[in-house]
């Protein structure tokens, strides 16, 4: 129980500071403007499929199609999330600074994430009262 | 002051101890050898074998993750399928966003890299055990509607990407306007590959034994 207090402190550690990197590279002074805050859409996305696959089939068998399809989309978010900055940076919306800070906070966040999902979520009925 | 201690024991203690130690001090710990030759690698170096260094306390095969990676081939093969299929996508994305005007990059090419994605989701829609027909379920057309399938899927992946293969040399390489970038025909070629290849990692890198 307290190993489970201590991992969920750490973690929340870890999502703040990519949310800063994220706001840094809107919010400072050099850079400005706001556009790299859509990322925001693909942080909140990405969990999801992962949920709807642990929810809807049973996670006994080894290989399991809906949950490589979760898999294989939540990995196309995480790709976008990283994609969105390049993009925005290569037309001058966004400064190259700003992208790199912004996939600085990507990096922190998605493996803040992944590992709730590695120390939370690896239980038979994956439940809000877990802990 | 190890050599104190080994003269004390009898010999059976002394072949015993002297084996532990060269099973832990051989430098390729995750190689499994008999014993008798890690004896005689560490009898070859038996230069540490009396004084402690700081890097004793390293053990470098206690790793507890024995990662089976039979069961995680579908995971790896899922994510690799993910991430060139979004990235083509990204490519063609910033194609688009770069060269906005019709004439830098004819809105119509992007019809290659949309046909590729339904031949991604046609092939993968059938699995591999509803074309071999030992699947439980017979599906809504049975055995040779899954292989028609499968079959016109094929056939439309690999028709975009020779697609995107002719856009590239056709409109961007070999043409008259001399000021015309050839970055976008690259992009289209890219994508139509990208998304060809996520495609094959993504039928043919799953395994469906679920017994193995």
């Amino acid at each position: 129980m307290m190993a489970g207090i201590k991992a969920l402190v750490a973690l929340s550690f870890s999502g703040a500071l990519g949310l800063t990197f994220l706001l840094l590279g809107c919010a400072l002074e050099h850079f400005g403007v706001y556009w790299p805050m859509f990322v925001l859409v693909f942080y909140i996305l990405s969990p999801i499929p992962n949920l709807i696959a642990r929810r809807h089939a049973d996670d006994t068998e080894s290989s399991n199609a809906c949950r490589e399809l979760a898999y294989f989309l939540a990995t196309g978010i995480v790709v976008s999330a990283y994609g969105l900055p390049i993009v925005l940076a290569r037309k001058s919306v966004i400064q190259w600074g700003a992208c790199g800070l912004v996939m600085a906070g990507n990096c922190v966040i998605f493996l803040t994430i992944l590992g709730f999902f590695l120390i939370f979520g690896g239980g038979d009925d994956f439940s809000w009262e877990q802990w | 002051m190890i050599n104190d201690v080994l003269r004390q024991w009898t010999d059976a203690e002394r072949t015993a101890h002297v084996r532990l130690r060269a099973l832990f001090e051989t430098e390729d710990c995750g190689v499994y050898r008999e014993p008798q030759e890690k004896l005689k690698k560490s009898a070859g170096s038996g230069h540490n074998r009396s004084m402690s260094g700081f890097l004793d306390g390293i053990r470098c095969g206690d790793c507890e993750c024995n990662v089976d990676w039979g069961e995680k081939r579908n995971t790896i093969a899922s994510i690799a399928a993910g991430v060139l299929f979004f990235t083509g996508w990204w490519i063609i994305i910033d194609a688009a966003i770069m060269y906005p005007k019709e004439e830098q990059f004819h809105h119509a090419y992007h019809t290659c890299g949309v046909i590729a994605t339904i031949a991604f989701l046609m092939i993968n829609a059938v699995s591999n055990g509803q074309v071999r027909g030992d699947s439980y379920s017979e599906g809504c057309m049975g055995q040779t509607g899954a292989r028609v399938w499968l079959f016109i899927g094929f056939m439309l992946a690999f028709g975009s990407l020779i697609a995107s293969m002719w856009i590239l040399f056709g409109g961007f390489v070999v043409t008259d306007h001399k000021d015309l970038s050839v970055y976008p025909g690259i992009a289209v070629f890219f994508q139509n590959a990208f998304i060809f290849f996520g495609g094959l990692v993504f039928k043919f890198g799953r395994t469906e034994d679920l017994w193995q």
